[in-house]
């Protein structure tokens, strides 16, 4: 036990530009799908555990992640010079259950249109249940390259709480690990065509010499909206993590009067 | 005078300023190598100061301006024309002023007297609604100095579309400093700086207390005037990611939302079968054209649109995906592989109207719902009947005369009996369908309905009574229809124009009558008869001057010798052309003027009209008040539109039998002014002002409120006569050209000066002869029409133009008419500086475009200007020298024709309006001619009228034939006759 104190003792090398834990305290598990993976994790180890896992993934010292049918693989900055292996395996579904599985997602249009605006549907998790497969896994298989003899130790803890917070922001993680990327998923629905400010092409100055301070054509404002909460573009596009809380309450007095009922 | 512009610097808005006068105290040194210091640009000490800031950001930029190599050519509003005909662009030393962007917010938020500086003000407008919206995230942008954290505007739909309209309308001057720089990338980076700073305006108390990671770093440096902040490339990511995804919404297409009514039997009882079945239709609409609506059904039979995104089915499901969120019950239409609509009962229907309708319309969904969402309601319908019978035209019927009436209960458009109403309340269904109508009925309002029927309405009571009732009605309930008989009926019913017997030409006006004026003439009486007040709000051009002057003429034959006189109240600059059109179409009308120092209120009883302006009625009120008169009128009407003013306060304050209010811009959409005029003709009528802005004004400017509009329709349509040239009652009585002459007044300034001038040049051109003689004539002709026109046009000396010119203010007063009509006009002048003058002030007091075109513009802007005019759907002027327009120019998007000064010789007259009369054109058009009254402008009109015969044979290329005329010919063309000059 002695060698292992002197390594925890000295502490892990810092690392420079790793991938650090973005929220606050207690934060992830903002979206139902994060929280329910956060359960298994509970499930699975201690809250100590997890805790100290968050605090290294605060310190940056996970280096990559990389998210693969059935398995994460990511390296982490331990207190030896070369970083550790971590895996955590879980059951990739064959190329028959995701047929079925396919199928329905796709009787109902509810699921690909919650998947496009960015969000997990909650009822998917029943859609997999009543096709005999979990969204998510009951265990996993977790493996760390470090001498730690805890388990799980704090490399993977904080793998495991990064990845939760990845889930969060991109629903699709959580199918991609499960076999299916959002591209194989949605098929042609998923290509992202670029969009933007309209193109704007200009009269070059050169011919505008003789008229350089006139406007070139009439702007017509639009009609005003009607009133409505200026936080409405955060019920329709909720911010990435719990921003929301914050800038709700600010959004409200942008507005130049009461909210519409 | 300073003239001060904005151009968009890296990082702000950076002020500038010409010298006006030219020849500014900036050095003319600096030979060296690199742009030389613009010679008319402003010290930046000076700019700060003209825009009242005390610490300016000052500095230099290099601006590249067209110009010659000695100068840049000024820009139009310092009234001085380009040296240069073949100006280039070459980089030239700016002092600017660059103020924080909240500072320059404050300054653009003026009347702005640059179209430079206009256009920021617009951008600003755009920046503050997208805020006011919402339609910011905060974002964390990487820059060379750091991180910062920033609001960011999210610009897509139609607000996209407005985005393209200001890049593609930015003056070039505004994208000027260093390059030629984008107008879309300008005006992304003014949309960002300005939106920043008015949410920092609007979010006073920090996001978080004692930030503590580098998260919260940033978030507190959301709010107050330090944008700096730690980096943090995930969040960055994340956030640009966030912005990306609302960008990108409403690109092509948006999903729509469509309300369908049940298709079962309409006859059937609410409560039948099939009666329930409400639709909701789900389509995409493209973006820029919302009548390409698709229904999802094609879209998932696998149909494509030109004008939709590629892989429509993405962007439905997208928009759905988002939509849910909002209006969770569309998750059941969602429950099947491609969703075409959502089945909805009753009370959904209902629930789909009044809470997700609005909140989806403003997430920026499209929302189509039946015609009748909104509008048929529970409701009030009066009806009344006169007790004896009375033919329509008025006679024997007055305001205080009995009328029966009856309240009844109403949907839509049908009435329903007290068992029925009951019969509703009991079914608890907040849409019901009346006899096939489907009506929203809410709660309040049944309740309201359920005690109006207790007490009996019913019974007698006078019309004026019922006007009032009418005008007023403030419950509840709406009042829904108005049924009543004999000659209130044809008042209320906004029809008697219409209705009433024409009246023709009565003898003794010399003109005749159209048959609309004949109408209108009719109107008129009957309402003066009735003891009513009202508006003649007819189109310019269709002759509101002559239907009044016909009015007294008619009623002055009626009456049995000479009665109480009518007082006309006009703006100073009418008042030539009132007496003129009186003594030319109403001879026999004793005609005073009362204005001008030697006015004397004792003329007032032996005239039958008093002809006075707004300012002398105030100062003389309580004279005036003193004399009976049989009638007030107010011409240009909209002089009372604000009622607080003195001279509103004083029309109203002169007791008349009746009152008559003339005006031809559209009074119906400008409600506060519409009251004001009310006011004056019909007092108390529409009741207090406080009363009108909550009954009508709020409910229609901000909500759109259907029943408000049709309420108030109702209450002012009696009193309110307005007739469009484009009317098809109206339009087959106009011929094709309309000219008309219009006398305007000189001011004391231009009565002095055009004085000065004639003492000045007949004594040289007496001593003169031959060719000399003919030059100093052609010379002091030009001298006095440039009076005419403005001080300033004959001094050149850059001075203000507002308020020294009878001309000008004519010229501002049918402008604003015709761009408030929707129209377009041409304003030709024989002078190419007076345009240069014209152009920019005119812009900016009307707040329209004012294109002005003139000899020394290269061909391609020629075109440009003249396809901006023939195609831009918005109303605008275009000022030409008289030269520039000879040839070869179709403007056949003008309706009217405006001859500023004038060119004594009918043929290039005509020939300069006949660009507005191509092969093609259709509608009529109104030509004017400009005369300053008893200047020689309106002694050679006379001339030319008399011998319009000699001067068709004198047909040169100019005015020669006038310098045949001897010395004392001459001294009698050039006098300054008559009231010409605006007395004291």
């Amino acid at each position: 036990m002695a060698w292992f104190d002197e390594y925890d003792h000295r502490g892990p090398i810092r690392v420079e530009g790793g991938l650090r834990a973005r929220s606050k305290r207690g934060s992830i598990g903002s979206t139902w799908w994060s929280r329910r993976f956060i359960d298994i994790l509970e499930r699975v180890c201690d809250k100590g555990r997890l805790t100290r896992g968050r605090a290294y993934a605060r310190q940056g010292q996970v280096l990559s992640i990389d998210l693969a049918a059935g398995e994460v693989r990511a390296a982490v900055q331990g207190s030896r010079p070369e970083p550790y292996d971590v895996v955590i395996r879980i059951e990739a579904f064959g190329e028959r259950r995701w047929a079925e599985l396919e199928e329905a997602v796709a009787a109902q249009a509810v699921h690909r249109a919650r998947l496009l605006a960015g969000e997990m549907p909650p009822e998917i998790e029943e859609l997999f249940a009543a096709a005999g497969a979990d969204l998510f896994p009951r265990d996993l298989d977790m493996n760390c390259s470090c001498p730690d003899w805890g388990f799980p130790c704090k490399h993977l803890s904080a793998v495991l709480y990064l990845l939760a917070e990845a889930f969060d922001d991109d629903p699709f993680l959580v199918l991609a690990w499960r076999g299916r990327t959002r591209e194989q998923l949605l098929g042609s629905l998923a290509a992202d065509e670029g969009h933007g400010l309209p193109e704007v092409v200009d009269v070059p100055f050169a011919e505008r010499l003789a008229d350089f301070y006139a406007p070139g054509a009439t702007a017509h404002p639009p009609e005003r909206r009607p009133a409505a909460s200026p936080a409405l573009l955060l019920r329709v596009f909720p911010p990435p993590g719990d921003l929301g809380d914050v800038l709700a309450p600010a959004y409200e007095r942008l507005g130049d009067g009461p909210a519409a009922p | 005078m300073l003239v001060v512009h904005g151009v968009w610097a890296e990082d702000g808005l950076a002020f500038w300023a010409e010298h006006a006068e030219g020849g500014g105290p900036a050095a003319r040194a600096g030979r060296g190598a690199g742009p030389r210091p613009h010679p008319f640009a402003a010290p930046a000490a000076a700019v700060a100061a003209a825009l009242g800031l005390d610490q300016p950001g000052e500095r230099t930029l290099e601006l590249l301006l067209p110009g010659s190599a000695g100068e840049p050519s000024p820009s139009p509003e310092t009234g001085r024309l380009a040296g240069t005909t073949r100006p280039r662009l070459r980089p030239w030393r700016v002092p600017v002023v660059v103020p924080p962007a909240a500072t320059a917010l404050r300054l653009l938020a003026g009347r702005p007297e640059t179209a430079t500086l206009r256009h920021w003000a617009a951008v600003a407008d755009l920046a503050r609604d997208l805020v006011r919206r919402g339609r910011v995230l905060p974002q964390l942008a990487l820059e060379a100095d750091g991180a910062r954290a920033v609001w960011r505007p999210v610009v897509n739909g139609a607000d996209g579309v407005h985005f393209r309209e200001l890049a593609l309308a930015m003056p070039p001057a505004c994208r000027t400093a260093g390059v030629e720089r984008p107008s879309a990338g300008v005006l992304r980076a003014a949309l960002e700086t300005f939106a920043d700073a008015l949410v920092r305006q609007a979010l006073t108390e920090p996001l978080v207390t004692r930030p503590a990671t580098p998260r919260d770093r940033w978030l507190a440096a959301l709010t107050g005037p330090d944008p700096s902040c730690p980096d943090v490339p995930e969040l960055r990511a994340e956030l640009g990611a966030w912005h990306d995804a609302a960008t990108a919404a409403e690109g092509a297409a948006r999903v729509c939302f469509r309300l369908m009514e049940p298709t079962g039997d309409p006859t059937g009882d609410p409560t039948g079968d099939g009666e329930d079945a409400w639709r909701v239709e789900l389509a995409l609409q493209a973006a820029d054209d919302p009548s390409l609506y698709v229904p999802a059904t094609t879209l998932w039979a696998g149909e494509r649109a030109p004008g939709l995104p590629p892989a429509p089915e993405r962007e439905l499901l997208t928009g759905l995906g988002r939509a849910v969120r909002l209006y969770p019950e569309l998750e059941r239409a969602l429950r099947v592989p491609e969703p075409a609509e959502l089945a909805l009962d009753t009370a959904g229907a209902f629930g789909f109207l009044r809470q997700a309708a609005p909140l989806l319309q403003a997430a920026g969904f499209g929302v189509q719902l039946p015609r009748w969402a909104g509008r048929a309601r529970l409701g009030l319908r009066l009806t009344t009947r006169t007790k004896t019978q009375t033919a329509a035209v008025s006679q024997g019927f007055g305001m205080r005369e009995l009328v029966d009436f009856r309240v009844d209960l109403a949907v839509g458009d049908e009435t329903i009996s007290e068992e029925e109403l009951a019969e509703l309340a009991r079914l608890k269904v907040p849409l019901v369908r009346v006899r096939g109508q489907w009506v929203e009925l809410d709660d309040r309002q049944l309740k309201a309905a359920l005690r109006a029927v207790e007490g009996a309405r019913a019974g007698e009571a006078a019309a004026g009574e019922i006007l009032e009732l009418v005008a007023r009605h403030d419950g509840e309930l709406p009042l829904l229809e108005v049924d009543a008989d004999g000659a209130l009926g044809d008042l209320l019913s906004g029809q008697a124009e219409r209705r009433l017997r024409p009246i023709a030409t009565p003898p003794g006006l010399d003109a005749v009558l159209r048959p609309y004026q004949e109408r209108g003439l009719a109107w008129l009486s009957f309402l003066s008869e009735l003891g009513l007040g009202g508006v003649l709000a007819d189109d310019m051009g269709l002759g509101k001057t002559v239907t009044t002057l016909a009015l007294l003429v008619h009623e002055s034959r009626e009456r049995e010798g000479p009665g109480a006189p009518t007082l006309l109240v006009c703006p100073m600059s009418l008042i030539g052309n009132w007496q003129r059109e009186a003594a030319r179409f109403a001879p026999g009308l004793r005609v005073y003027v009362h204005h001008g120092a030697a006015r004397d209120a004792a003329l007032v009883r032996d005239a039958d009209l008093v002809i006075t302006t707004y300012g002398t009625a105030h100062r003389d009120l309580e004279s005036l008040k003193e004399h009976e008169w049989r009638r007030v009128v107010c011409d240009e009407a909209q002089a009372i539109k604000n009622s607080g003013t003195l001279q509103a306060r004083a029309v109203r304050a002169i007791p008349a039998a009746t009152r008559l209010a003339l005006t031809g811009t559209p009074v119906e959409n400008h409600l506060a002014e519409l009251w004001s005029i009310m006011e004056f003709a019909n007092p108390g009528l529409l009741g207090p002002r406080s009363r009108f802005r909550t009954r009508f004004q709020e409910p229609i400017e901000a909500r759109q409120d259907e029943e408000a509009a049709h309420a108030l329709r109702r209450a002012t349509g009696p009193f309110i006569l307005r007739r469009l040239k484009t009317d098809r009652s109206v339009i087959s009585d106009l011929p094709e050209k309309m000219e008309v002459k219009e006398w305007c007044p000189l001011t004391a300034e231009q009565a002095s000066l055009y004085q000065a001038v004639v003492d000045d040049m007949l004594a040289k051109i007496d001593d003169s002869e031959g060719i000399e003689r003919r030059g100093l004539v052609l010379a002091t002709m030009a001298k006095l029409k440039q009076v005419c026109n403005h001080p300033a046009h004959l001094l050149k000396d850059g001075s203000r133009l507002a308020g020294r010119s009878g001309k000008l203010a004519r010229l501002e007063q049918l402008g604003e008419e015709i761009l408030a009509e929707g129209e377009k006009a041409l304003l030709f002048t024989q002078y190419a500086e007076f345009g240069g003058l014209l152009q920019p002030y005119l812009e900016r007091r009307l707040e329209r475009p004012v294109l002005l075109l003139h000899g020394g513009l290269p061909k391609k802007t020629r075109d440009r200007l003249v396809d901006r005019f023939q195609n831009d759907p918005e109303p605008m002027l275009f000022v030409l020298s008289l030269k520039a327009a000879g040839v070869g120019l179709n403007l056949t998007a003008a309706s009217h024709v405006v001859h500023v000064d004038r060119w004594w010789n009918p043929a290039v007259e005509d020939q300069a309006t006949d660009r507005a009369f191509r092969i093609g054109q259709r509608k009529n058009v109104q030509v004017r001619k400009l005369i300053c009254a008893g200047t020689l402008e309106e002694r050679v009109d006379e001339m030319i009228e008399r011998k319009k015969a000699l001067a068709e044979r004198v047909v040169g290329a100019g005015e020669e034939w006038l310098t045949d005329l001897s010395t004392g010919e001459l001294r009698e063309v050039f006098r300054l006759t008559g009231n010409a000059a605006e007395g004291g």
